[in-house]
């Protein structure tokens, strides 16, 4: 399956990975603190919502325990009394327990029948038939509790018109010491309830629902409540008890519904949450703003990054490429980070490198051409072959018969080490036998006019050496070591072994050389390439070639004396 | 697959993170109040007889039925299977029976009996209780066991009228318990032919403490010498009996650490509930007598009938009788002092 390979640029790989990185770790965590804001802030509402729930339901059952308070107070009151069959101080107790809490309207104890039997005002009281009152029906249904009525208009006395809580209990008295069932009726102003719900602050539109057992409105401080249907009732039915956010109108709201201990009633409060909204939204905008201005700042100060590294690393890519068109010799500078710059470095010291090594591979094959040249003209050298052939010719024609075999056996030894199987390196010994021969053969053309002596150690006889490194030393030697009518010549051939080098040397008892042509001598083999010398030079370049700079290539004279021509070779290149 | 592997690792965190909530297994004990000493044993119990059967959780109203609802709130997020509610205010319990009847988990109160028309509002709420009036019967016995004769008082009426001068200590107000207690011992006196005379009745709220502080004063104010103290709660007579030792009563003159009731002064003070600190006052001849609440068996019955509820068993088969299908009655039990029982 073929797929599409996307490779970026260091630029883009630095570009895009980091704007994701930022920008995601820029939403998750504004995401992760605005909703852990929002889940403190709703919490902290809510528990505060649920504190001021406590507190106001903490004050109406204050409330009515105190009412309940009055009401024990009485009964124990009307027991004490009844006991003592002292029935005419209770309506003076009944009159002091309802002023000492004024929103006490009136405190009656009736008997089942529905019959005064103490009052705590002296007001004239209405004629109806009181056990057809809701309140005394309640009452009856459970004689073990307090009932709270709905507030109502006061309808046990004539006069008076307020709007009440009855509460009623059946309770039990003393008469004549027989104990009998009544019905204590407490009367409760309204308004005292009403002040309750406004001591609490519960925010704009903030109010408070109480319902009865039977999900009938009790009281509401909500306008929109006065009828019996609206939808803080309704949401106040749904809870049962319990806290939740709920939405009114529009508005939000968190509702707790409580039970009021001692009684049948439960209440909610609905406290206004509006504010938690609203800096939830503003929250939320900051957030995005920050995410957006952060998101601009990451990719401007990524990009210009990305540039700053990229751009040495792009100017070295085009001089690369360059190079890759074969242009070695331009240097690069580049500014830039520390690696850039030391791989700027290394690059040019590469490219010096190789111009090191291109100049010097074109020298060496300059030079080897031409010593290969220089060797092959050695072995076949034309006049060496004429003159050798023009002498043979000579000794057959004064029937030296002797000679003549001598000579030939020699020139057929001389070419057959020449070529030698077209090997470079051989044997001292073969090169020590080619010499031989080839001074056998330039003695007879010579006449004789010199000698010549093998000083060879057997040791060095089976080291390796280069072909044909004696020859050319025996051949200068003859040339200019003896040219003197006078005298015969003695050439001397060395090979031995010193310390670590094996040594050759070649020696003619000529006229020798002052140090200064010693010294000319050195400069045209090392450095001329034309002229004389051509044999001594062709030696000491093959040599430096083969052996490095370990091969030595030393002469050595002293006038009128003698010169001795020594080639030094380190041991390990003659194995 | 590499795509796969990240979307699978996004697909595991959010898992784990919504995994957090689970079901719970063990079963709330919601306590009206763990000060009160009562409960604290009923508490003991319940977890006596609940171990290797099943998981109990138990939590603290601390007297608050703000708290409870909270509480309950918390439970029904956490999807129980059985409630066990020993309600802070009895007359709020339809509130609690509504709210538990919408996830359809059974409720069973102890303790405190809910209005018998709120038990019937809904088929899965049981109550595990002791008849009130039984306690007052005992109660009423063992004061009888102590005065003999209604027409001829024994000793112990003090100043020879023939009528019995008492205290009566009542729990809170409008607590059922309360309420009955204190009318049916009275009616019970008063129907075994006794005639007695009710000096003072006291609400001190089931607590120690207040009957301490109203005894004291009723000892400093009463004319009338006191001849008898019933109490709805041992802990309520305990108080008064510290009160009554603080005025001279209950003095160990000859520093036997008992009472000795031919020799010492002492007045007769009976409670209810068998709590651990009334049996030792018993033994020791202060209190003398108490009708245990028996919260052991209470405990056998509750865990009984929770086990059977959570594996959703035939409640017919259960070992206690089940009355109306919501009922179950642990009667009192009489626990008088060790001399007495020899």
């Amino acid at each position: 399956m073929a797929k599409k390979q996307y490779t970026l640029s260091i630029r883009q790989s630095i570009f895009y990975p980091s704007i994701l990185i930022v920008l995601i770790s820029i939403l998750t965590v504004s995401m992760i603190l605005f909703f852990n804001f929002r889940r403190t802030t709703s919490e902290i509402v809510e528990d505060s919502s649920k504190e001021i729930n406590k507190q106001i339901i903490l004050n109406f059952e204050n409330y009515i325990n105190s009412v309940i308070d009055t009401a024990n107070y009485i009964q124990e009151k009307t027991v004490e009394y009844g006991l003592r069959a002292n029935q005419v101080g209770l309506d003076d107790v009944y009159a002091q327990a309802a002023e000492v809490q004024p929103d006490i309207e009136s405190i009656v104890l009736l008997d089942r029948s529905g019959h005064y039997l103490v009052r705590s005002t002296n007001k004239t009281v209405s004629e109806e038939d009181l056990t057809k009152k809701e309140w005394f029906i309640d009452a009856l249904s459970d004689d073990s509790i307090y009932h709270f009525s709905s507030p109502h208009p006061q309808d046990i006395f004539l006069i008076s018109s307020s709007e009440v809580i009855t509460v009623t209990k059946v309770v039990t008295y003393y008469y004549n010491e027989v104990e009998y069932q009544g019905i204590l009726v407490i009367d409760i102003n309204t308004s005292n309830i009403i002040t309750l719900t406004e001591t609490t602050n519960l925010g704009e539109n903030g109010h408070i629902v109480i319902i009865n057992d039977d999900d009938s409105l009790i009281y509401s401080n909500n306008t929109a409540c006065v009828t019996d249907e609206c939808q803080s009732l309704q949401i106040s039915r749904e809870i049962i008890f319990g806290g939740r956010s709920v939405d009114i109108e529009g508005t939000d709201f968190y509702a707790n519904v409580n039970t009021l201990r001692n009684t049948r009633w439960r209440m909610a409060t609905f406290i206004n949450t509006d504010v938690l909204s609203t800096t939830s939204a503003n929250t939320l905008w900051i957030m995005a703003l920050i995410t957006v201005v952060t998101f601009f700042i990451t990719m401007t100060a990524s990009s210009i990054i990305s540039r700053r590294i990229s751009s040495p690393i792009s100017r070295l890519k085009d001089h690369m490429a360059k190079l890759e068109h074969g242009d070695f010799y331009k240097k690069i500078e580049i500014d830039g980070q520390q690696e850039v710059v030391s791989l700027t470095h290394s690059f040019n010291s590469m490219i010096e490198e190789i111009q090191g090594l291109m100049d010097r591979i074109i020298t060496e094959q300059k030079s080897k051409r031409k010593t290969e040249f220089q060797a092959l003209q050695n072995q076949i050298n034309p006049h060496f072959l004429y003159n050798t052939l023009d002498s043979i010719v000579y000794l057959s024609e004064n029937k030296m018969n002797d000679k003549v075999v001598e000579m030939v056996v020699a020139l057929s030894k001389f070419f057959r080490i020449s070529i030698s199987r077209g090997q470079n390196i051989i044997f001292l010994k073969e090169e020590i036998e080619h010499a031989r021969n080839y001074l056998l053969i330039q003695q007879i053309r010579y006449n004789n006019k010199f000698h010549f002596h093998f000083e060879v150690e057997d040791s060095v006889l089976n080291y390796k050496v280069v072909k044909l490194s004696l020859q050319p030393l025996i051949e200068n030697a003859i040339v200019h070591g003896i040219s003197t009518e006078y005298d015969e010549g003695l050439i001397t051939i060395r090979a031995f072994q010193e310390g670590e080098d094996l040594i050759m040397e070649v020696e003619d008892d000529g006229f020798g050389m002052t140090s200064e042509q010693i010294q000319d001598v050195y400069e045209r083999i090392q450095y001329s390439s034309e002229g004389k010398s051509v044999g001594l030079r062709n030696v000491y370049q093959r040599l430096k070639l083969y052996y490095g700079d370990k091969a030595k290539f030393l002469v050595d004279s002293e006038l009128d004396e003698r010169t001795t021509i020594r080639l030094v070779i380190p041991i390990e290149g003659a194995l | 697959m590499k795509k796969l592997s990240i979307i699978s690792l996004f697909a595991l965190i959010l898992l784990s993170l919504s995994a957090c909530k689970s079901a719970n297994d063990s079963i709330p004990l919601i306590l009206y109040n763990e000060v009160d000493p009562f409960i604290l044993e009923f508490k003991k119990h319940i977890f006596h007889y609940a171990s290797g059967k099943v998981d109990i959780d138990s939590f603290d109203s601390q007297n608050s039925q703000l708290l409870q609802n909270e509480i309950i709130e918390n439970m029904l997020e956490e999807n129980r299977s059985v409630l066990i509610i020993n309600p802070v205010d009895r007359l709020g319990a339809y509130t609690i029976i509504d709210k538990v009847k919408e996830h359809n988990i059974p409720i069973v109160f102890i303790n405190r009996e809910p209005l018998e028309v709120d038990m019937y509002s809904w088929d899965k709420v049981y109550y595990i209780g002791a008849p009130a009036e039984n306690s007052a019967m005992i109660q009423s016995e063992m004061i009888h066991s102590l005065f003999k004769d209604p027409l001829d008082l024994s000793d112990y009426d003090k100043n020879n009228d023939n009528i019995i001068q008492l205290v009566l200590l009542k729990g809170e107000q409008g607590h059922q318990d309360a309420e009955i207690r204190s009318e049916v011992v009275i009616e019970e006196l008063e129907h075994l032919g006794y005639r007695i005379e009710i000096l003072s009745i006291e609400v001190c709220d089931w607590q120690e403490s207040i009957a301490y502080l109203k005894m004291n004063d009723l000892m400093k104010n009463l004319e009338d010498p006191i001849e008898l103290v019933i109490s709805n709660n041992d802990a309520m007579a305990l108080g008064a009996i510290r009160a009554m030792e603080e005025q001279g009563l209950f003095s160990d003159d000859n520093k036997d650490g008992v009472i000795d009731r031919e020799t010492e002064p002492w007045i007769p003070v009976v409670g209810i509930d068998g709590i651990e600190t009334a049996k030792l006052s018993i033994d020791s001849g202060r209190l003398y007598g108490t009708v245990i609440n028996d919260s052991e068996e209470m405990s056998r019955a509750l865990i009984e009938l929770v086990e059977a509820l959570q594996n959703g068993e035939d409640l017919s088969n259960l070992s206690y009788e089940l009355e109306n299908g919501k009922y179950i009655w642990i009667d009192y039990r009489k626990y008088e002092d060790q001399e007495e029982a020899n």
